[in-house]
């Protein structure tokens, strides 16, 4: 009864109650109500996100990084600073695990003297474990022999170092996480200043087209021609090193590609309908980019940015080992990998633990960025 | 023709700008060679003539992009190896780099390729998931992690190969037999990368109806697939290239240093750390010509797989 005019209804047609109508159809509607709410776009993708255990295993792998980063300097019982030059290159050693004999605090020392083992002053009371091998050297008794390094070099006995010590006697788990923390932050910022540039960028260029997109499109690629290392380096050096100018110097060339990415989708709205109408009805250019236009780009740039992250996070860890890092006292991922590549055959754990995040948090956030591609844009799945 | 000299265009256009950056990095740092109190008045007098300090900025740099052109003169070295000339530093330090930068790229384009195909012909078998995970540890993981765990592994654990470059080394024998684990640990990377960007594009491309229009013509499988299906893949690959080459040749600035390889990557860090602008600078202007130059090739070699980039330069 659609032609009826429902605010003319003479009042008592108004509130009709349920029981004076009938229903014409006589068997029992076999159709359901919808359940469920309308699903928009992202949620969708979220769906198809939380779906895919690969993502879900590697976001929360990143959660845990991330969380642990912000918790562990602050609990430890150690500043990322603090040295202790009687206590340097410790290996690690770690509650309850050191029964185990992994991670005990021991260490093996070659070639030393074997009358110097009674002598109290080098190696104190209950640090030698055990003589491993006992050969003669030009006349005199030498030993390999395993010590309790602790001990050896007369560390209380309530410390603990889980990841050890490095040369300067500064405890590694600390200096990990409170690196993880920077070379996430710088990370983050390069993303974000890279993604603010680069939308920018690219809005106004796919946005007006003709001439200014061809000057701004040429200036970009003459930048984008530059080999990115090179960029970088000379930058740093100009800069200086810190946070700062890391950030500024992966930014350098880093937003061409989005903006690239953000011209290509502008190219593609633009011409809609729904934008002519909105131009028809007014609507000033801002508007238009920024309300009607930019939301389709969303998708494909969240991916950008999950793409970049782990990126920017190897950048910095290559500049570290150029010495061209975070200041000095601070830590970074890349500082403690580049450190640690100076003694890595004498204090392997050195190493080890910055490679084994820097690894884990790459694959997760390569993982991560593979499955968010997949859910923001289904037809691509599997295509890797 | 036109195409060509549009790419060499761009890449000089490219190497002007990165000379002017480097202009810039030399003359706006502090530089304790021109203000150190102990070097004698007139030596410094000498070495301000030389690099032409008392002429305004625009001349100075005029000076410096014609010593450049002309004479390949890049200035001296500072610190490192004072007075030396910069240039023949880096001409005795290129060999290796040159060696291990190729040698990673011919190692990893192969078997790159080989890979990526097994793994789109084999889709969705273990043998594929077994090539993915791989893929996706080796493009996670950076090539300098890799470098200090073969480091490890091969030096140490079982010591098969020098921790450092072997300074005797004269023969190429030798000298390949130290340089082995930093080219396998600059290869892992690329090897991923080819991997996994052929495999998407033949899979799109043996699924794609041309395909099946070629089988249905008489072709084999074979044929149809090595004919087609991999040719048409090879013009993507070819972009991902570009940016092989510069990861490798950025690897290798670090994998370089690390296995004390004599050539310019363990040059650079040591005159960054010292402070060697010169030095720093010429090696960078050398790396972006020799990374352009190679870009370059590759852009030829498009156009050689791709006619239509060939005869469709312009609009």
């Amino acid at each position: 009864m659609k032609w009826i005019d429902r605010n003319n209804l003479p009042e008592e047609l108004k509130n009709l109650p349920d029981s004076s109508f009938e229903s014409l159809h006589q068997e029992d509607i076999k159709d359901e109500k919808f359940q469920t709410k309308p699903v928009g776009f992202f949620r969708d993708a979220m769906i198809r996100l939380s779906k895919s255990k690969v993502s879900m295993i590697s976001v929360s792998c990143i959660v845990l990084i991330i969380i642990l980063a912000l918790l562990v300097p602050n609990i430890t019982g150690y500043s990322f600073t603090e040295q202790n030059l009687g206590n340097k290159n410790l290996p690690p050693k770690i509650q309850g695990l050191e029964k185990l004999g992994i991670a005990d605090g021991t260490r093996v020392l070659e070639n030393r003297k074997k009358d110097a083992l009674s002598d109290p002053d080098r190696y104190p009371e209950g640090s030698v474990l055990e003589i491993l091998r006992e050969f003669d050297s030009k006349g005199v008794a030498m030993v390999d022999v395993k010590v309790d390094y602790y001990k050896y070099v007369g560390a209380e006995d309530n410390r603990y170092h889980w990841f050890g010590t490095d040369y300067l006697g500064r405890d590694l788990l600390t200096r990990l996480f409170q690196g993880t923390r920077i070379s996430l932050m710088i990370a983050f910022f390069s993303v974000l200043t890279n993604c603010f540039i680069g939308v920018i960028y690219g809005a106004i260029s796919g946005y007006y087209g003709g001439k200014v997109d061809m000057i701004l499109t040429h200036v970009a690629e003459v930048l984008d021609g530059m080999p990115y290392i090179v960029v970088t380096i000379l930058f740093m050096i100009l800069f200086g090193s810190g946070m700062v100018s890391i950030v500024l110097a992966l930014t350098i060339t880093g937003w061409i590609g989005t903006s690239r990415l953000i011209r290509s989708q502008f190219y593609r709205f633009k011409g809609r309908e729904y934008v002519l109408a909105a131009r028809t009805l007014g609507v000033p250019d801002l508007t238009l980019i920024f309300r009607h236009i930019l939301p389709n780009c969303v998708g494909p740039l969240i991916t950008r940015v999950m793409i970049a992250i782990p990126g920017a996070i190897f950048s910095e860890s290559f500049l570290a080992y150029l010495g061209l890092g975070i200041k000095a006292p601070n830590p970074s991922i890349g500082v403690l990998l580049a450190d640690g590549q100076k003694v890595l055959l004498q204090y392997p754990y050195q190493t080890l633990f910055p490679a084994v995040l820097i690894s884990l948090l790459m694959i997760a956030f390569n993982l991560f960025s593979n499955g968010l591609r997949d859910a923001l844009d289904p037809t691509k799945r599997g295509e890797e | 023709m036109k195409y060509v000299l549009q790419r060499i265009g761009a890449m000089l256009l490219t190497l002007f700008l990165v000379m002017t950056l480097s202009f810039m990095v030399i003359r706006l740092m502090p530089m304790s060679l021109f203000e150190n109190p102990e070097v004698p008045k007139e030596i410094q007098e000498k070495l301000e003539d030389k690099f032409h300090l008392n002429d305004p900025l625009p001349l100075q740099y005029y000076y410096f992009m014609e010593g450049i052109v002309t004479d390949l003169d890049f200035g001296i070295s500072v610190k490192l190896r004072p007075g030396l000339e910069v240039f023949d530093i880096i001409v005795t330090r290129l060999p290796p780099t040159m060696l291990i930068n190729f040698l990673s790229l011919f190692i990893s384009i192969p078997l790159g390729l080989i890979f990526g195909t097994i793994a789109a012909l084999k889709r969705n078998t273990v043998v594929d998931h077994v090539i993915s995970v791989f893929v996706i540890l080796f493009i996670s993981i950076p090539s300098f992690v890799f470098a200090s765990l073969l480091q490890y592994l091969f030096t140490f654990v079982w010591p098969l190969f020098p921790t450092l470059y072997e300074s005797t080394a004269v023969t190429v024998g030798q000298m390949m037999h130290s340089l082995v684990l930093p080219i396998v640990a600059l290869s892992l990377g690329p090897i991923a990368t080819l991997t996994r960007y052929l495999r998407g594009e033949l899979i799109e491309n043996i699924s794609s109806e041309y395909l099946l229009l070629a089988r249905t013509k008489g072709l084999t499988k074979t044929q149809s697939i090595v004919r087609h299906a991999f040719r048409n893949s090879m013009m993507p690959i070819t972009n991902t290239l570009v940016s092989l080459i510069t990861g490798i040749m950025g690897g290798s600035l670090v994998v370089e240093n690390m296995f004390a390889v004599p050539g310019t990557g363990g040059l650079l860090t040591k005159s960054i750390f010292a402070g060697d602008h010169f030095l720093t600078v010429a090696i960078l202007i050398f790396y972006s010509a020799i990374s352009l130059v190679t870009i370059l090739v590759v852009d030829l070699c498009y156009g050689l797989i791709d006619p239509r980039v060939r005869v469709g330069g312009g609009k």
